[in-house]
């Protein structure tokens, strides 16, 4: 029999949550459940559908570009969350400080972030363009390169993992410096008198600490990086011969540029899978290191 | 060892970083005062002969940009306001409170994230035009009142938070949602500043939704004043990178007010 | 702070209650169009609908610029979707197949036969584009067609004469390659080399110079890996691998502001091009060729969608009224776009377009090289792309101008079959 105290828990609990799972109800689940249907028909969102069982899985295990686009966006995942993760808490430290122009620096790290796609693919087609791009200028002048960055297959992706750890680095830093407030000088100060060098202090003290912060950021980072897709568009356009080709890039293609919107759901659902395996990992590995209170 | 010089080290490394990511907005301001023959070089030009201001009041008058400015900011102000509002308290749920199914509303809450815009935008369609919202404001507000990010964000800083300073405020009589308020939120200011700003970010430069949901000029956006200076064969930049300035404008300022809030020092509350 | 929210919600949804197209208040009928103009074009698509509605009391034309033309696609298959789709859409010309097949779409294949219409007078390429099967799903909007436009100090530089009318394969790729300065960053020519449909439509005009066609007459099978079809990707392959004398161009536009820059002496491209160049004195010349100098048209066109037969009737009227000569020829002085219809080149207003767009003479002279045209199916994107990635491979070196075009083949063959 539950107690009063824990029913009226219950109740308050959900009362809180209501509005928001109402909302995200209606505009988050209500259309998954969609997705999820569409990908069981052939529908080209034009004329009358039919519905097709799971034929569109079966095609999607014998789709070579397919095969190829799962590896692509794991690859990219792979490379792009420990960088930006990593990168930003290593940034945050720099600049949670109190020295002249902090928050010029702190703007400047989030100017990436604000800026329209559009204009981070042009500054970047423009520095990594191959014959008169100022990275192979400046590479050049040490004997470097030069290198074909997004028109070369094998360095494509990797030219956007720069581009893109480099346009979200910032979002990263603004959320450590939040949780870098939460870290007490007293705690720090008493780990320096105990001792502990800058790495000692960091490592025990500080990482500790935040690492609430870094299970957010990684699983965030994850759901983001599977679904890489502007940057793409605005640059390679998932070539050359599909070595940016990731799974967003190919549903879109799937969907608008060759009609096949149920092919396209199917490959959502098959991101929607390796998604939530991720998270939930991470999700359970976290909650067994993550450090919570004080 | 002694720092010789009068500035911290940490300059020496913040200056070049700052400068690889003043990169865009450098260039936009750059092709923002040339003139329109001048952009159709490449490589760029980089000493522009002149300043042409004119690319800005001539972008602003291109289209009613005070309109699309006025759209998006009631736009992106309500669902900031809605944003801290809702994650707040459901935020705070998932923190502290235990309640049946909690755990996996909480999945399903992220899983909602899971599935690409792409594939989602559609059916979101569709729901928004059975509420007869298609080609209004509300239509761009309500889809974007909570996000599962919010909440996840906010549940994350909330937990880090000391709890006896809630039980104590319980037991002064205090109910759950005074907690929250009185005691929680005055303590979460970096973690809700950091949320009001992405919030901003996310809804002021959102491009695709508004496309699709917006069917007329007096209903748009920013963003979508911004796509008309991208024709199919030409693409004005000039003009385009003068509209850009403009519109990254409001976020700074955000940012700029808002780094207040996101790094404050605690070592005065007299917390720990 | 969350009453005052709630109250501005409230009002908020209380003032913006929804305005779809009514379809008639007091008689008048109201039309919406869809465009992706912007500039010079948006303000000519302005003026001719307030001109439109000046002259026609009972009709009142809105136009609206959607964005860019490129996302037009996803907002207007979401309308449809939705059921909240404008009158009449430009839409184009690779998306006619499939969006015919929408049962909004409306077929004009009886009206084009009224009188006034004079449907033969518009160019071929146009017609052939809007057939998809038996039905006519739309009205032209836009033609061009691929031409050889090259920057005449750098002829002079290099001291070559300027591309004639009979320029062959082997004068132009001579002429390339003298005109190819690596230490001065200078190429010959450029290519759009992102595998995309802009990839393929070049090579296509190519191909059709060889003899080769892209599938065979009942669209079925794939040709383009035909004896032609490996010569014009053999011609590929030599100026990019052997001569280096091709710029290529990663599908962000930079060869236009490269050629601007007087870095790149020639293109294949279309009038809408020319007014990039402000800093060059360029040429306009037909395309080079083997027996003829066939190229390539890439025709848009105003879709009508049905909502109802009032405003189907009333955008029809706008439609016929807008492609009319008169009415087409003062649209091409206002922009510059090529004459949809071969009898503006009678018109009294001709020569002074001709005169105030240098150059597009020879481009309207060129529609008439543009005899064939890309099969209008439904999955021509999919063949588009097969051709896309050989081309690109053999661009890049990654592979054999023979090899590339058959596993291409063979992907298309496939396509075709399944109708997938």
């Amino acid at each position: 029999m539950i107690s009063r105290a824990a029913r009226s828990e219950h109740v308050s609990g959900w009362l809180f949550v209501a509005p928001a799972a109402l909302l995200i109800g209606i505009f988050g689940i209500l259309p998954i459940g969609w997705a999820a249907l569409l990908s069981f028909q052939n529908n080209d969102l034009l004329t009358t559908p039919t519905w097709v069982g799971t034929q569109n899985y079966h095609t999607l295990v014998n789709d070579p570009v397919f095969r190829q686009s799962v590896n692509h966006t794991i690859v990219y995942t792979l490379l792009f969350v420990p960088l930006s993760v990593g990168g930003s808490l290593a940034l945050a430290m720099l600049l949670n400080a109190r020295i002249r122009f902090s928050w010029f620096y702190r703007t400047a790290v989030f100017i990436p972030v604000a800026t329209s796609t559009v204009a981070t693919g042009l500054i970047f087609n423009w520095l990594l363009e191959p014959t008169y791009g100022v990275a192979n200028y400046l590479l050049g002048k040490v004997h470097l390169g030069p290198y074909g960055f997004f028109q070369n297959p094998d360095q494509a992706l990797y030219s956007i993992v720069a581009m893109t750890v480099w346009g979200w680095l910032g979002f990263d830093v603004i959320v450590y410096l939040a949780a870098l407030q939460g870290v007490p000088e007293s705690l720090v100060e008493a780990a320096r008198l105990d001792g502990a060098g800058r790495w000692a202090t960091f490592r025990h003290v500080v990482f500790p600490l935040v690492s609430p912060a870094t299970l957010f950021l990684i699983v965030w980072s994850t759901i983001n990086a599977l679904q890489v897709f502007d940057e793409i568009y605005v640059t390679t356009r998932g070539g050359p011969l599909h070595a940016t080709t990731v799974m967003v890039y190919y549903l879109y293609s799937q969907a608008f540029e060759f009609f096949h919107a149920g092919y396209a759901a199917a490959i959502a659902e098959v991101l929607f899978a390796i998604t939530l395996v991720f998270s939930l990992l991470q999700l359970w590995l976290g909650n067994r290191r993550v450090h919570y209170g004080s | 060892m002694r720092w010789p010089l009068p500035f911290s080290p940490r300059h020496l490394a913040l200056m070049p970083i700052a400068a690889l990511m003043l990169l865009p907005l450098g260039w936009m301001l750059l092709t923002s005062i040339q003139t329109l023959p001048e952009s159709r070089h490449f490589p760029p030009v980089l000493i522009p002969s002149g300043i042409h201001w004119q690319n800005y009041p001539d972008a602003w008058n291109a289209a009613p940009f005070g309109r699309f400015f006025a759209n998006s900011m009631i736009v992106t102000l309500s669902a900031v306001a809605g944003n801290l509002v809702f994650c707040s308290l459901a935020g705070y749920a998932f923190a502290r409170m235990r309640f049946f199914g909690r755990d996996v509303l909480f999945v399903a809450l992220l899983a909602t994230l899971m599935v690409p815009f792409q594939v989602t935008m559609i059916p979101t369609f569709l729901i928004v035009q059975k509420m007869g919202l298609v080609n209004s404001l509300p239509a761009l507000i309500v889809p974007n009142l909570v996000t599962p990010f919010g909440i996840f964000l906010l549940r994350q800083f909330f937990r880090t938070l000391p709890i006896e300073l809630e039980e104590a405020a319980r037991m002064d009589g205090c109910s759950r949602l005074g907690v929250l308020v009185r005691v929680v939120l005055p303590l979460s200011m970096p973690a809700l500043a950091t949320l009001t700003i992405v919030t901003f970010l996310w809804t002021w430069n959102d491009f695709l939704w508004p496309l699709i949901v917006i069917t007329s000029t007096n209903q748009s956006t920013v963003q979508l004043g911004l796509a008309q200076f991208q024709g199919a064969h030409q693409t004005n930049w000039t003009l385009l990178m003068a509209g850009n300035v403009m519109a990254l404008a409001p976020m700074l300022l955000v940012f700029i007010i808002g780094q207040r809030w996101f790094v404050q020092s605690l070592a005065s509350t007299g917390l720990k | 702070m969350r009453r005052l929210f709630l109250i501005a919600a409230t009002a908020l949804l209380v003032a913006s209650a929804g305005c779809g197209g009514s379809s008639s208040s007091n008689g008048v009928v109201n039309v919406t169009v869809w465009h992706g103009y912007e500039d010079i074009e948006g303000k000519a698509m302005t003026s001719a609908a307030a001109r439109f509605n000046a002259t026609h009391p009972k009709i009142h034309v809105t136009v609206q610029n959607y964005g860019n033309a490129d996302y037009a696609l996803q907002k207007v298959l979401t309308a449809i979707r939705g059921g909240a789709y404008p009158d009449i859409a430009y839409l184009y010309g690779s998306w006619a197949a499939n969006i015919a097949r929408s049962p909004t779409a409306v077929d004009l294949s009886s009206r084009i036969k009224e009188p006034g219409v004079n449907w033969n007078d518009f160019w071929p390429a146009e017609r052939q584009a809007v057939q998809v099967g038996d039905k006519v799903i739309g009205m032209p909007a836009l033609v061009d067609n691929l031409a050889l436009v090259y920057n005449k100090k750098l002829f002079d530089q290099a001291g070559i004469p300027y591309p004639t009318a009979n320029w062959t394969w082997d004068d132009f790729r001579a002429a390339a390659q003298k005109l190819t300065d690596p230490s001065a960053k200078q190429f010959g020519w450029a290519y759009v080399a992102d595998g995309s449909e802009d990839t393929v439509w070049r090579f296509d005009a190519l191909l059709w110079q060889a003899g080769g066609d892209i599938l065979n007459s009942d669209n079925t099978k794939a040709e383009f890996n035909s004896p032609a079809g490996v010569q014009a990707a053999t011609l590929l392959q030599q100026m990019a691998t052997v001569d280096h004398s091709v710029y290529l161009d990663n599908g962000n536009g930079n060869y236009a502001n490269l050629f601007n820059s007087g870095k790149i002496a020639m293109l294949f491209t279309g009038p809408w091009d020319l007014s990039s160049f402000p800093d060059v004195d360029y040429g306009v010349q037909v395309l080079p060729g083997l027996t003829n100098h066939q190229t390539i048209s890439g025709p848009d066109q105003w879709v009508l969608f049905d909502n109802g037969s009032e405003r189907t009737q009333a955008a029809w009227t706008f439609l016929k009224w807008f492609t009319s000569p008169q009415q087409a020829m003062i649209w091409s002085t206002q922009t510059g776009d090529l004459p949809i219809r071969a009898s503006q080149t009678q018109l009294p207003g001709y020569d002074a377009y001709v005169k105030k767009y240098p150059g597009v003479s020879v481009f309207v002279q060129n529609e008439a090289n543009a005899v064939k045209a890309r099969p209008v199916i439904a999955n021509y994107n999919e063949v588009s792309q097969a051709m896309g990635q050989a081309i690109q491979a053999v661009l890049l070196g990654k592979g054999q101008p023979q090899d590339e075009l058959d596993q291409a083949a063979d992907q298309v063959d496939q396509t075709l079959a399944t109708g997938q």
